[in-house]
């Protein structure tokens, strides 16, 4: 049954584009690629929930389809990976339906459904992939299918620079992966995962640590671990807001998946103690810088993408915990970070593809994502507004909303860390909760900032003034994560027990702490008591009466005497004025009655870039390429001579070898 | 039985959050040679407001009638994490100082969401700054309950509060002394007393919460009102159950129930006092100070838990 459905996913997936090209020319069918995109999600959905709740896995050998061993297999942790695919993808799907409907025409329409199901395809690939082949087959495929849909909008100046740079960072990154693979070569002859997971413990430690140095490299790019993040916020403002759901909901947990498949699972226990600090500093680091830089923005996708650089952070907090743990000994709580790391994954990929869509729709209904021009939108855009508002309360890990439980986890691993017995831990993993909570603390300041000036308060421009919600299948996709994030953060429990299970897995001999069980089972009756609270507090009698704000005698309140995003986050810039260094400039029109102006504009800019860091790098690679073209004469003779001393060499090779 | 004890205590918690209110600000009055109001005057204003009209800005959404209700909601659960005569809570035997620490922070948020919602200037001043205190405010709050709770060995309140009960006072260890300076200056912030804010002021430009409430009336604001003075309560009565819960009844006769009600009474009133007299004898920090003071906040946070890892 299982094997069933995974195999009828893959199928669809397949057909799909097929499907979409071959029929784009009737046009009713224009609502068939997204029947079939749903059909395949709930099939693949179905598969891993039916993997996880432990009636059995799926393996799939198609050696006969490739030149390498290639095969495909479900065990726990990749079937929790595919459910966070399944359920964020499906609902981002139904939002495409109208949207691309309403948005997209003729051939870009069709390319757009054609690369879709073809991203969702490699991102499956890469997440059941059972063999060293088939993962780098999947992960290659993933980079060129979304900077296919990241193009679909247009490929001209900045655009274009910016999918260059995402395509180069991508295969840098991927050059460190299939390092890592290679790593294990000598011990595993044909790199499938159960062979190198056999030959990995007569592995020296030098290899070991260089192997997974060289997958945390290659895995933190794709992730967006700073200042390896450079891509993401150059990448998702320019996509499609449903390819930016998907690159950042679902596209950056094939990295953290991918981590863990190495850290936790093919490299096993033997990797050195320092490791868990490397990835648990880069994971804070990653969440303090990813929040700040965010809470700069007043783009909003580009908002959003710098707080997936800080989620993913969180993220790998939680697993350099779990490491740490691993290292000392505690597999107790070791699998409790573990979860925690899984949890957010999980729990990220619904409220950020949640978020993306909503800017989706603001876009949509006001043609711009600037926060600046907005505002008052929940009048309007009361489905939107509700469901952003669900996301935005998750997003920030308030109880009972899906956010907290994942960070209430590594919370609580990180609390348990300071029992440990190491000085060095004991000390390090308190603090990394401190850093948890300042990130916490500046998320809501970051949110509060994004839903207040988009959603409450006056309309800062016409468009925003006269906002039409959108169509009910870009309401009923957001209304699904919505309810989704609700669900999980009112009764974790279930999900708590699914995660449990795949620590378990990974690390061997572990026992999940009760405290975290009876903790879930409260929060429900904690949801209870607030929700009674709420409730009596809305049953208070009163008298309302709509009146003009008092603007201290003045007539009239305009929307510019508001606070707006730039000016909402001003205290908490200053403050940390150290990490932006911005460069301000202040014009006052006409310059010669400074004290009754007629204008004044001001401007910041964030002067602190990691564009200095790969300057050496480019550089290399610029002379190199250089040093190359000095070889590259265009003189037949010289590439003659060039191939009789490649055939000698060879030769000599085989002579001696 | 042991349900209704702690329903009793945490409805004491409740009532009595506006009555701490007017002690502190008696008692301010007479520091500084006034007469006072009755230190009934918070339970007459909040029923004077609770009868008055509500006014809503017209630009205003749902939201705005909607967020003083789960704020106060939000107060009111945590208020339920605190033992006060007991050494357990109706939810804090399992509820936990993270829950408790967000729980605040749900409703934080929502107050920042209700003061931008009303579209004038001085609701997203106030709400612009409450970001900043409060975002600065959580890691020394967290990190503080946090070493405490590693040193007695559990997350739950409870058990922390039966923890450090059971000991006398000179077992305690470095830990929590720098725990308290950190929890206690956080209090400070966390209410919005001086001298990082100060709840009486009349101008707008120097104003926190006050800000953003400004456009609030009514019962709406009376259940802004209500709220902060609970959160004051259960601060105050956090502080008291983490550092010096000697006294709290250890069985659930009547007369150690009235014993441990006294004591709490006491000790809630020499907070008080000592709230008043620092009140009066400060003024209020800049507001590019307020870091900084948070600063040293966190400095003996990241103190008391260094000291936990050395305590063995």
């Amino acid at each position: 049954m299982i094997n069933l459905s995974f195999n009828s996913c893959l199928v669809l997936l397949l057909a799909a584009p097929v499907v979409t090209l071959a029929l784009a020319r009737w046009k009713n069918t224009r609502y068939l690629p997204a029947f079939l995109l749903l059909a395949a999600l709930i099939a693949s959905g179905g598969a891993a929930l039916g993997t996880l709740l432990g009636r059995g896995g799926v393996s799939l050998d198609l050696t006969w389809l490739a030149p390498y061993p290639f095969a495909l297999a479900l065990d726990r942790l990749s079937a929790w990976f595919l459910l966070l695919l399944s359920a964020a993808g499906a609902p981002v799907v139904l939002f495409s339906a109208s949207y691309v409907e309403r948005h997209y025409k003729g051939a870009r329409r069709h390319w757009l459904w054609a690369l879709l199901p073809l991203f969702l395809l490699s991102m499956a690939l890469v997440l059941t992939a059972a063999t060293a082949f088939a993962f780098l087959f999947g992960w290659e495929l993933m980079t060129l299918f979304s900077a296919g849909l990241v193009a679909i909008d247009g490929f001209d100046g900045e655009r274009r620079r910016s999918i260059f740079i995402y395509l180069v960072m991508m295969h840098a990154g991927a050059a460190a992966v299939i390092g890592a693979f290679l790593g294990f070569l000598p011990h595993a002859a044909n790199l499938d995962f159960a062979s190198v997971r056999a030959g990995a413990p007569f592995m020296t430690v030098g290899a070991r640590a260089t192997i997974f140095l060289l997958a945390f490299v290659g895995f933190g790019v794709k992730a967006g671990i700073v200042p390896l993040h450079l891509w993401l916020p150059k990448a998702h403002p320019i996509a499609p807001s449903p390819v930016s759901a998907l690159m950042s909901g679902v596209m950056l947990k094939t990295a953290v998946y991918g981590f863990i498949r190495f850290a936790f699972d093919l490299l096993g226990a033997g990797i050195p103690a320092w490791c868990g600090y490397l990835v648990l500093v880069a994971g804070a680091v990653s969440a303090l810088l990813g929040i700040l830089y965010g809470l700069y923005e007043h783009d909003l996708k580009r908002l959003l993408a710098y707080s997936s650089v800080e989620n993913i952070g969180i993220v790998f907090m939680g697993m350099g915990a779990a490491m740490i743990f691993n290292a000392q000994g505690a597999l107790g709580w070791a699998a409790l970070a573990l979860m925690g790391a899984l949890l957010h994954s999980l729990n990220h990929a619904l409220f950020k593809s949640l978020l993306f869509l909503g800017a989706g729709a603001i876009t949509d209904a006001t043609h711009t994502q600037d926060l600046e021009k907005l505002g008052g939108l929940l009048g309007n855009m009361r489905g939107t507004g509700i469901a952003i508002l669900v996301a935005c309360c998750s997003i920030i890990g308030l109880p009972l909303f899906n956010g907290f439980t994942g960070e209430w986890l590594a919370f609580r691993s990180f609390l348990a860390g300071g029992e440990l017995s190491d000085v060095k831990a004991a000390i390090v993993l308190p603090l990394a909760a401190g850093v948890l909570a300042l990130v916490g603390g500046l998320a809501a300041a970051c949110f509060a900032k994004v839903y207040s000036v988009a959603f409450l308060g006056r309309p800062r421009s016409a468009e925003a003034a006269h906002a039409h919600d959108v169509p009910w299948a870009m309401q009923a996709g957001m209304a699904l994560l919505a309810a989704a994030c609700i669900a999980i953060g009112v009764a974790p429990s279930m999900v708590l027990g699914l995660a449990g299970s795949i620590a378990q897995q990974l690390i061997p001999g572990a026992v999940v702490p009760v405290a975290a069980g009876t903790f879930f089972q409260f929060i429900p009756w904690v949801a209870v008591f607030v929700l009674a609270v709420v409730v009596l507090g809305l049953l208070i009698p009163r008298v309302s009466r709509i009146t003009p704000t008092w603007a201290c005698g003045m007539p009239g309140l305009d929307s510019r005497m508001q606070y707006t995003s730039t000016s909402f986050s001003k205290p908490v810039r200053k403050v940390f004025n150290r990490v932006y260094q911005p460069q301000r400039t202040v014009e006052i029109l006409p310059a010669n009655q400074p004290f009754f102006p007629s204008s004044i504009s001001y401007r910041s800019v964030r002067t602190t870039t990691y564009e200095r860091l790969y300057r050496p790098a480019v550089n290399a690679i610029i002379n190199a390429a250089r040093g190359l073209g000095r070889a590259q004469t265009g003189n037949i003779q010289v590439y003659l001579l060039y191939m009789f001393l490649a055939l000698i060499a060879a030769l000599i090779y085989m002579r001696f070898s | 039985m042991r349900i209704a004890l702690d329903l009793v205590q945490f409805l004491v918690l409740i009532a009595t959050a506006p009555l701490l209110r007017g002690v502190v600000a008696r008692v301010k009055a007479r520091i500084q040679n006034r007469r006072g109001a009755s230190v009934f005057r918070p339970y007459f204003d909040l029923w004077k407001l609770f009868r008055k009209e509500d006014l809503v800005p017209p630009t205003a959404s749902l939201l705005f009638r909607l967020c003083p209700v789960i704020l106060w909601a939000a107060t009111v659960a945590a208020a339920a994490f605190i033992p006060v005569l007991r050494t357990s809570a109706l939810l804090g035997n399992q509820g936990d100082i993270v829950l408790l620490v967000y729980l605040l922070a749900l409703g934080r948020f929502f107050l920042m969401l209700g003061a931008m919602d009303g579209g004038s200037s001085f609701g997203g001043m106030g709400a612009s700054r409450e970001a900043l205190v409060s975002t600065l405010a959580e890691a020394p709050l967290l990190l503080g309950l946090i070493a405490i709770a590693i040193v007695s060995h559990g997350a739950s309140i409870a058990t922390i509060v039966q923890w450090t009960a059971a000991r006398a006072p000179f077992e305690l260890s470095p830990a929590h002394a720098f725990a308290c300076v950190a929890l206690v200056l956080v209090t400070i912030a966390e209410t919005g007393r001086i001298p990082v804010d100060n709840p009486t002021t009349h101008l707008e430009l120097t104003m926190i919460h006050e800000a953003m409430v400004l456009e609030y009336s009514g019962p709406s604001l009376a259940l802004i009102e209500w709220s902060s003075a609970i959160k004051l309560n259960l601060m105050l009565s956090l502080l008291v159950a983490l550092f010096v819960p000697w006294g709290m009844a250890a069985s659930d006769s009547i007369p150690a129930l009235a014993i441990a009600a006294g004591v709490w009474v006491v000790k809630m009133a020499v907070l008080a006092v000592a709230l008043a007299a620092l009140e009066s004898s400060m003024a209020k920090l800049r507001m590019y100070k307020v870091p900084e003071y948070l600063g040293m906040a966190t400095a003996a946070a990241i103190l008391a838990v260094v000291f936990t890892a050395y305590k063995r």
